[in-house]
This record gives structure tokens, sequence and C-alpha cells, in this order.
């Protein structure tokens, strides 16, 4: 049988403030496989962040191992987790976190620039991300003239790019109203129903959560629980608000 | 593909360093002026170093470089030293000495000379009157453009004929012919004999072709009043470049002989040849040149620390741009190369500005005050090498700063 995607093994983690030493992560395994749609919840200070940094190879464990697609990455240096940022990882943030003076083209391009790809097979790749997230036809603006959910999807899109393994989505729908909670949630279902690539969700909102087909809850630098979840369809839920689905049909 | 990634990366990095620039128009105008005003010093300190050459080599073509100088001088150690003139005497005897013993010798002439009114029709200028022997424009290196020379016979008969200055003659005649014409000089009517070539300027900046010349037994009557004999300078002919120096030998040795110098003794009369007017030229330029080079030193380093102020600005403010940048796989070495040719691109518009400012300087300078100099390729090189290497040196700094951010830091950034 094939490893799981990630393997985080009895992993901690510990912050220096001055003489106090805080323990953010206490003895965290988790697996997770390939194609899985993850949320991970709990309160602010549970340790969620320091989690999702340390599986975003942002930063390295105090201790224990970290596998990610059979390949040990806890332990590298500052270039070598930035290379595994940039070939298996797809990050969105809360606060979409895109250049404002580029493009909506020039910002999914990004991650390609890095990984020294020729500019017009960039291009070619940038384009197909955004039509994959439905924003074929919105190119060129830069992102203050998008709404926030089109800069959400410009996000996911630069996240795609790279056909990375796993793609982190750290509180994604943080800033938008409920409908464009449930359009942008949609698209990271139907890009893990369609495309199988493995998400993970971290949220504080049991709602957002209840979309994923598990749900790791963490308290205290620990995860309280690990369980199943009958997932509900973002898109079925669009629909009884009586939006307008405009995402590309699944096909 | 592999070959590619190195460029890929370059020329993402320069259209990144554009759109900053241009995003920062006014504080990137700003920062650059001081860059700017040091490569505009380099660069007019390479063209007057190019020009300096240059001139030398065409006023040794000019004045002929096997021409000597003999000036009276005053030895008394209570007397104005170094003013000609002052103190000592020389006659044509002298010069008949000098010629008839120094075997590097091929000619001697008399020299005497003073300011005067001329006044031809209505024009009336004020010229310098030389006089010599006939000899004199085969010395120097003048030649009659039209009309001709004056005669031995004149030179004997105080004869009231002259040759004018190319510059004279224009100032007086205008485009018309002068040859034949009369022109007055203090007192006396002077007949044109013919005008000279044009010859243009001396080092000190002096027209060689604002001049009257007239036989010299003619100037002692008719201009200053001086004792037959007497001259102001002698010019002395080398029989060869390359034997000046012993020429000057030889002409103090029979000098001290004539005026009974001893050899410790200071003597009454000096030597200058034209190797001693260059150099002193050069030394007028070499300290210029040191100035400028200072002021280019000055400029570029208070320029550089504003390029390394703006970059860390530049650097602070982008925070979460390179948090962005390091999240979705910028490695350390992608954001100081970021910042690095941002701050080389800076520099680099700051070079192009500055020679395009010391090209104009150059042409004004060699307009107004008639300095020749040259703009070579080698010297654009420089000010480009120059402007990429203070990029470099004051851009390191800032870009190895944003390069070591931590990326969950730089993310949370406001």
């Amino acid at each position: 049988m094939d490893p799981p995607l990630i393997e985080l093994d009895r992993v901690e983690k510990d912050y220096h403030a001055g003489s106090i030493v805080v323990r953010a992560l206490l003895d965290v395994t988790l697996h997770v496989g390939r194609g899985e749609l993850v949320a991970i919840v709990g309160a602010s200070g549970s340790g969620k962040s320091t989690m999702m940094n340390i599986l975003g190879c942002l930063d390295r464990p105090t201790r224990g191992r970290y596998r990610l697609d059979r390949v040990e990455v806890g332990n590298r240096s500052g270039d070598g987790r930035a290379i595994v940022r940039n070939r298996l990882i797809g990050f969105v943030f809360q606060g979409y976190n895109l250049l404002p003076r580029a493009s909506a083209l020039e910002n999914v391009e990004l991650p390609l620039v890095y990984r020294g790809i020729g500019r017009r097979e960039r291009r070619e790749r940038a384009r197909a991300a955004l039509a994959q997230v439905g924003l074929g036809h919105r190119a060129h603006p830069t992102p203050n003239q998008l709404s926030g959910g089109q800069q959400q999807r410009v996000a996911i899109a630069r996240a795609l790019v790279t056909s990375p393994s796993l793609l982190l989505a750290d509180e994604p729908t943080g800033n938008l109203d409920t409908r464009t909670s449930y359009e942008v949630l949609a698209l990271l279902q139907q890009l893990n129903r369609d495309g199988g690539i493995t998400i993970l969700l971290v949220t504080h909102e049991p709602s957002i959560a209840a979309c994923a087909s598990r749900i790791v809850t963490m308290r205290d630098g620990r995860i309280l629980s690990d369980a199943k979840n009958q997932a509900l369809d973002a898109a079925e839920l669009l629909a009884d608000l009586g939006g307008v689905n405009d995402l590309p049909d699944s096909a | 593909m592999t070959g590619a990634r190195p460029m890929t990366r370059l020329f993402a990095s320069l259209l990144l360093a554009l759109t900053a620039i241009f995003h920062a128009k006014g504080r990137a105008a700003l920062t650059v002026l001081g860059i700017l005003i040091g490569i505009a010093a380099v660069v007019i300190v390479s063209a007057l170093g190019t020009g300096v050459q240059q001139r030398v080599k065409s006023q040794i073509e000019s004045l002929g470089s096997n021409v000597i100088f003999v000036f009276p001088q005053s030895n008394q150690r209570s007397g104005a030293r170094g003013a000609r003139g002052g103190g000592g005497r020389l006659t044509e005897n002298d010069g008949r000495a000098i010629v008839r013993e120094a075997t590097s010798v091929s000619t001697v002439v008399p020299f005497l000379q003073a300011q005067a009114q001329v006044v031809a029709l209505e024009k009336n200028v004020m010229t310098n009157v030389v006089a010599s022997t006939r000899r004199y424009l085969e010395v120097r290196g003048f030649s009659v453009a039209s009309g001709a020379n004056f005669t031995e016979a004149d030179e004997r008969l105080k004869a009231k004929v002259c040759l004018l200055g190319a510059t004279t003659k224009e100032n007086l005649f205008g485009d018309a012919d002068a040859v034949g014409q009369i022109v007055r000089i203090g007192r006396y009517p002077f007949r044109v004999l013919g005008v000279l070539a044009r010859k243009g300027q001396l080092p000190s900046g002096e027209d060689q072709d604002d001049r009257i010349v007239m036989p010299a037994p003619t100037f002692r009557s008719r201009i200053v009043p001086t004792a037959p004999g007497r001259v102001h300078t002698l010019l002395v002919s080398a029989s060869d470049p390359l034997t000046v120096g012993r020429a000057s030998a030889q002409i103090d040795a029979i000098l001290r002989q004539r005026h009974h110098i001893a050899p410790e003794d200071e003597p009454d009369f000096g030597i200058h040849t034209q190797a001693e007017f260059l150099k002193t030229q050069e030394q007028i330029f070499g300290t210029l040149r040191a100035l400028l080079l200072g002021i280019a030193l000055v400029a570029l380093g208070v320029g550089g620390i504003g390029v390394m102020n703006i970059m860390l600005v530049s650097v602070t403010e982008r925070t979460r741009e390179i948090g962005i940048r390091m999240a979705i796989g910028a490695r350390e070495r992608d954001v100081r190369m970021q910042f690095l040719v941002e701050a080389v691109t800076l520099c680099l518009f700051a070079g192009i500005l500055g020679t395009l400012v010391a090209f104009g300087a150059i042409v004004a300078l060699a307009r107004m005050l008639g300095w020749s100099m040259l703009l070579l390729p080698q010297a654009l090189l420089l000010a480009l090498g120059v402007s990429v290497g203070t990029g470099i040196v004051f851009g390191f700094w800032p870009a190895h700063r944003a390069s070591r951010l931590d990326p969950i830091e730089a993310l949370r950034h406001e």
C-alpha cells in the first residue's frame, strides 16, 4: 500500500520568549492519505497555526519527524524548504496575499518563475489554472479590481499552478461572506473530488469544517480528536442560499 | 531548459525592479541624484584626462617641440624673481653667440612685444605687437597665408611694415583683403605685407592669431623706444626635438660666460623649454582631475548611502510581499537577487543620466573654455561599470537583510 502523503510523527514545537519556553505543539502524530480533504479546527492558541506552518514547511519542528510525499522535509534548511514549498505545496491564505501591483495572471505565474520555467510555458499554465477556478476571462485585472471571492480564486489558481501534492488553506473563507465562502468551498471540494488533490483546511468555523470528510480538532497543542465526517456538499448549500453557481462545470 | 533558468530568473528580477522603481519615481529620482553627480564627475575626469593628452600632442606639433625660450631674470635676492624682463639684460649679441657656439642650436631670433592700439579705417583694436626677424615665422611655425613676409632690407631700414595674425586681420578688415592696406599703430602708419595662416590657441588660452608681427628695429624706434640690440626674449630653435636638453645646457653655459656668472651663482636669465610648459599644464590638469575625482568619490559615497537607505525602506515596505514570495518558493538567493537587481538598476539609471549630464558639461566646457576633451567609448564603459559596482556594494546589505527574513514573520507583517 502507498504510504500516506503526510506523515507527522511525534512532532513538537517549542518557542522561546525570553527565558520562558512556550510549548506550542505536543506529541502530534497525524497521517493524511492522498486525496483526503481534512479540516483542522481549534480555538486560537490551540496550536493549529503552528502545525500549519510546519506542514507548510514555513517552520521546522523542534522534535519529531515530518515526511511529505515520502520525502523527509522536517529537518531541511531554509532554501531546502523553499524548494519543497515551490514543488509540493500550494498555499491559500485568509488575506489572499496576492501581489497588489501584478495582474491576476502574473500572480498565478509567480511560483513558476521561481521554478525557472520560461515565459511562454508560464503563461499557458497560468491561464489553464485560472480557467480551472473559473476566472479564465479575468486574467488582466490587478487584485484591487477583483472582488474578495475572485481574489481568493486567483490565490487558489496560484496554489494549483505548480500541480502540488498538497494544498494548504489557512482560513480561506475568513474574509468572505457566507455565499462567497460556500463558493470557495465548493471550488475546493471540486478540486479535491475531480482533481484528486489533497487539501488541508484550517478553520475555526464549524460550518466550514462540516464540508470536510475528516475533522482534526486541536487543543492546547495536542490533537483532541480525529474523526471521519459525513461531508456536506458546499455546492448544495450554495444552491439552498439561492445563489448562482458560476463555477466551471465539473467534468 | 536548465540553461535558460538563470536568465529567466534574472529577466524576471529586472522586470520587477523596473516596476518597483516606477511605482516610487519621485523617491528614486531624489535618491539617484548623488550617484548621478558622481558618475558625471567620473566621466568628465576621464574625458579631461584624454583631452589633455590629445592637447599636449597637438601643442607639441603647433609650437614646435624644439623651441627654447631664453629671457632675462632678476637674480637679486630682494628683487621680484621670475618676472620676465625684470633685472637682467639680453641682447641680440647674446643670440649671435648662442648660434655661433652652441652645436645643438640651429636658429636664434630676437623677440620683443607690447600691447598697442591698432587702427584701420574706422576699426580700432588692442592687440599684441610682436617684433623679431623674418625667421620668427619659421621658428614658431607660422606661415604666410596671403601676401609676403618682410625682408632683411625691411629690418635694416626700420621699414613701417607688418604682418597680421588671422584674428587681428578679421577684427580690422573682416572678410576684405588686408594685403597692401595701411594700419595705424600708435602714431605711425604701417603697410600690411601679409596675413598669417591660422594657428589656434596656446595652452594658456592665449590666441596665437591675435598679433601683429614687425621687424625688431622698427619696433625699437616706432613702438617702444628700446636700446638697439636689446630683446625681451630670445627664441632658440634646437636642431632637433631630441637635443632640446643639450641645447638648453649649452645656452646656459654660453650666457653664464658672457654675463660673468659663476656656475654656482643664480643666473640673470631663465631658460624655458616647451617640455616645461607642458609639464606645468599637466600639473594644473592633474590637480583638477584629482579634485574632480574627489568630488566623484564623495558623491558616489553619499549617493550610495542614499541608495542603501532607500533599499532598506523598500525592503521594510515590502516585507509582506517578501513573505508571499518566500511562501510560494522564492529561495534566499532569489530574494537577494531581486533587491540587488533593483539597486543596480537604480544606479544604472543614475549612471546613464550622469553620463548625459557629463556629455553636456564636456560640450559646454569645450565651447566656453576651449578645452579639448575627448569622450571615448571606454569612458562610457567605465561609467556603467562604476554605476553597477555602486549598486552592488550599497545594495548588498539591504538585499541580504531581505533574504534573511523569516517567512512566517514576513507574512504577518502589515
